[in-house]
C-alpha cells in the first residue's frame, strides 16, 4: 500500500519551520522583525514592538492618511520611486486616492495574467495538478451556470469564472506573509465597484432579453407592479449587500489578524488565522458573491 | 468635573461580568441541546456510539466558541488593560460597551451553532455511514454561524484598544456624544450578531439533516446552505458598518 | 464648535437610537432569512430537480425580508450624519 500523503500537514510544517527561524532570528520577544524591500533592496530590520493599535490601525489602512499627517511614508514595503511615481499621479484629492489600494489591483492582475500564461503553456491531455485545479473550477463554474440559465446561454461562464478567480486572488492574496500586503477588497471601492457592474450586466441582460420598455416598465408603472417603489428600494439593497458582505468579511478577518498578533507578538499564532480568515472565508466569499452574480442575472431573465 | 480612577475601574469589571454573564448562557444552552440529541441518538442506534459520541464532542467544542471568545474578552477586561484616569469618560463607556458587544453577541452565534450541532447528531444516529460528511458539513455551517461572533470580537477589540483618552477641558455636551456613540457601537454589533448567528444556525442544522436523509444531494444542498447562510449574514455586516461609523467618524 | 448640554445629550441620544436602531432591526431580518434559508435546503433535498427554482425563490423571499434590515441601516446612517444640532 502506498504512503498516505498529507499536504496539510506538510504546508502547515513548513510555515511553521519558516515562522520559528523567524523568531530565533528576532531574539528578542518585545522586538519585531520586519522583512521586505526597501529601495529595492532586500533587508530585515528589527522594530521596538510599541502596542498602539490606533497608530497601526493608520499605518495599515490609510497609508495616504498617515503620509498627510506625518510627511514621511511609514515603513514602506516596495520601492520608494515607485511610491513616488503613484504619488506624482494627481488622485490624492479624490477619494480613490491609494496608493496601496492600485499596487495590490496591479500584482493581483499581473498574478491572474501570468497564472492564465503558465497554465496556457502547460496544458497537456494528462493534466498535472494545477490543470486539474482550474479545470475544476471552470466546469463547476459552468455547470452551474447551465443550470441557472440554461444551456442556451452558457456564455455566461467566462465572465462567472473571472469574476470567482479575481476575488479568490483578491482574498488569498493578503495571506502571503509580506508587511504591506493587504487585499484589495478590504477597500470598499472594489466590492462597491464590482456589485455595481454586476447589477448592470443584470439589468443587461434583462433588456436584452426582454426588451429594453417590457423591462422598464417593472420599475414606473404603478398599474403593472403596485409594489414599484419597494423593488427601485430592492435594487439598491443588491448593490449595497452584495458588496458589504465582501468588504465586512475580509476587513474583519484583516482586524482580528491585525489584533490578535500584536497581542501576541511571537508570529507562530496567526498562521491558524490566515488560514481561517485568508483560504477559507476568502474562498466562501468568493464563491458567494459570484453565485449571487449568478442568480441575480437568473432570476431576472427567467420571467 | 473630578474624575476619580475608579470610574473606569467600575466600568471595566462591570462590562467584564455582563461580558461573561450574558455569553454564558446560550452556551450552556447550545451545548446542552447537542449533548441531549447525542443521548438519544445513541439510544436509537448503539452501534454507532463511537461516532456519535465523536461528532457530539466536536460539534460542543465548536458551539462554545463565543463563549470562549466572551471569556477572552471578559479576562482582558479584568487583567488586560492599565487604569489611568487620563482616560476619562471615553474609556469607561468604551470597556462598558466591549463588553455589552462581546456579551451579547455570543447570544445568537451559540444558540445556532448548537442548534446545527444538535441536528447533526440526530443525522449521524440515522445514517452513521455517511458521519463524516456530516460532520464536515456542521463544522463548516457553525463557523459561518460564529462568523458573526467574530464581528463581535472585532468590535470589542478595537473599543478596547483603540479609543484615544478623553482630552483636557472638554465641555460635558462633546463628552456624552462621544460617550454614547462608544456605547451605541457596542449594542449595535451586540444585538445585531444575535438574529443572524441563529439564522444561520438554522440554515446549517437543517442541512445537516437534509444530508442524513438523502445523501446523493451533497452537492446542492451544501451549495444552497452556502449561498443562503451568506445571505443572512448581511444583517451583521450592517450593523459592523455601524459600529465602526460609530467609533471611528464620530468627530 | 462647543455644544451646550442640551446639544450634547440631542446628539448623543442620537448615536445611542443610530446603535440601538441598527441593532434590533438586524434581530428579525436575520433569523428570518435563516428560517427561509433552512427551509430552502430541505426543499432542495426533497426535490432536487428544481434546484434553480428553488434557490431563486429563496433568494427573492430573503431580498424582501432584508429590506427592513435596509431601513434600519438607512435610518441609523440618517442619525449619525443627517442629525444636525
Amino acid at each position: 500500500m502506498a504512503k498516505k500523503k498529507k499536504p496539510m500537514l506538510r504546508i502547515f510544517l513548513i510555515f511553521f519551520v519558516i515562522e520559528v527561524i523567524l523568531v530565533f532570528l528576532s531574539g528578542n520577544f518585545n522586538r519585531e522583525l520586519e522583512i521586505g524591500f526597501e529601495n529595492g533592496k532586500f533587508k530585515i530590520r528589527h522594530v521596538e514592538s510599541v502596542f498602539n493599535l490606533q497608530e497601526k490601525i493608520t499605518e495599515e489602512f490609510q497609508i495616504d492618511e498617515y503620509y498627510k499627517h506625518h510627511g514621511e511614508t511609514p515603513k514602506l514595503w516596495g520601492s520608494e520611486k515607485l511610491y513616488e511615481f503613484f504619488r506624482s499621479i494627481p488622485m490624492d484629492s479624490t477619494p480613490v486616492g491609494s496608493f496601496q489600494l492600485l499596487r495590490m489591483l496591479l500584482i493581483v492582475d499581473i498574478v491572474l495574467l501570468l497564472l492564465a500564461l503558465f497554465i496556457r503553456k502547460f496544458l497537456t491531455r494528462r493534466p498535472s495538478k494545477s490543470q486539474i485545479l482550474f479545470e475544476l473550477i471552470y466546469t463547476s463554474l459552468e455547470e452551474f451556470v447551465t443550470e441557472t440559465l440554461g444551456r442556451d446561454k452558457v456564455y455566461y461562464t467566462p465572465y462567472i469564472v473571472t469574476l470567482f478567480l479575481f476575488i479568490w486572488v483578491c482574498n488569498l492574496i493578503g495571506t502571503i506573509p509580506i508587511p504591506g500586503f493587504m487585499e484589495p477588497t478590504r477597500n470598499l471601492n472594489v466590492p462597491l465597484g464590482l456589485g455595481v457592474l454586476a447589477v448592470v450586466i443584470v439589468h443587461a441582460s434583462a433588456i436584452k432579453f426582454k426588451g429594453a420598455w417590457h423591462h422598464i416598465q417593472n420599475y414606473v408603472n404603478p398599474k403593472k407592479n403596485p409594489l414599484f417603489l419597494l423593488d427601485i428600494v430592492g435594487e439598491v439593497s443588491k448593490v449595497v449587500s452584495i458588496s458589504f458582505r465582501l468588504f465586512g468579511n475580509i476587513l474583519g478577518g484583516a482586524i482580528i489578524i491585525l489584533v490578535v498578533s500584536s497581542l501576541v507578538s511571537f508570529v507562530v499564532f496567526p498562521v491558524g488565522l490566515n488560514l481561517f480568515f485568508g483560504m477559507f472565508v476568502g474562498t466562501i466569499q468568493a464563491f458567494v458573491f459570484t453565485m449571487l452574480a449568478l442568480t441575480y442575472i437568473g432570476v431576472e431573465i427567467s420571467e | 468635573m473630578i474624575f476619580n480612577v475608579e470610574y473606569i475601574q467600575i466600568a471595566a469589571f462591570l462590562g467584564a461580568g455582563l461580558c461573561v454573564g450574558i455569553g454564558a448562557i446560550t452556551t450552556g444552552i447550545g451545548s446542552g441541546i447537542i449533548a441531549g440529541e447525542g443521548a438519544y441518538g445513541i439510544v436509537k442506534q448503539p452501534k454507532a456510539n463511537e461516532q456519535i459520541f465523536r461528532t457530539m464532542l466536536i460539534g460542543q467544542a465548536a458551539a462554545q466558541t463565543a463563549g470562549i471568545f466572551a471569556l477572552v474578552i471578559s479576562m482582558l477586561l479584568i487583567y488586560g488593560i492599565t487604569f489611568d484616569a487620563a482616560g476619562g469618560w471615553y474609556k469607561a463607556a468604551a470597556y462598558l460597551s466591549a463588553g455589552l458587544a462581546m456579551g451579547l453577541g455570543s447570544i445568537g452565534p451559540s444558540l445556532g451553532a448548537g442548534y446545527a450541532g444538535a441536528q447533526a447528531c440526530k443525522s449521524v444516529a440515522r445514517m452513521p455511514k455517511h458521519g463524516n460528511t456530516i460532520m464536515t458539513n456542521m463544522l463548516i455551517g457553525q463557523a459561518l454561524s460564529q462568523t458573526s461572533a467574530i464581528f463581535a470580537l472585532v468590535i470589542a477589540f478595537l473599543l478596547m484598544f483603540s479609543v484615544p483618552n478623553q482630552p483636557e477641558g472638554i465641555g460635558v455636551g462633546k463628552m456624552l456624544v462621544k460617550s454614547l456613540a462608544f456605547i451605541g457601537a457596542g449594542l449595535s454589533i451586540g444585538l445585531g450578531t444575535l438574529g443572524p448567528g441563529t439564522g444561520i444556525g438554522f440554515v446549517a442544522g437543517k442541512a445537516c439533516d437534509m444530508l442524513g436523509r438523502f445523501p446523493n444531494e451533497k452537492s446542492k444542498i451544501m451549495r444552497t446552505m452556502f449561498l443562503g447562510a451568506a445571505v443572512s449574514e448581511s444583517t451583521a455586516i450592517y450593523s459592523l458598518v455601524v459600529a465602526f461609523l460609530l467609533i471611528f467618524a464620530i468627530k | 464648535m462647543e455644544l451646550t448640554l442640551a446639544q450634547g445629550i440631542a446628539k448623543a441620544a442620537a448615536l445611542l437610537g443610530a446603535g440601538l436602531c441598527m441593532g434590533m432591526g438586524a434581530l428579525g431580518p436575520g433569523v428570518g432569512e435563516g428560517f427561509v434559508a433552512g427551509k430552502a435546503c430541505e426543499g432542495i433535498a426533497r426535490s432536487p430537480e428544481n434546484a434553480s427554482l428553488i434557490t431563486r425563490t429563496m433568494l427573492v423571499g430573503q431580498a424582501v425580508s432584508e429590506s427592513t434590515g435596509i431601513y434600519s441601516l438607512v435610518i441609523a446612517l440618517l442619525l449619525i450624519f443627517a442629525v444636525k444640532i
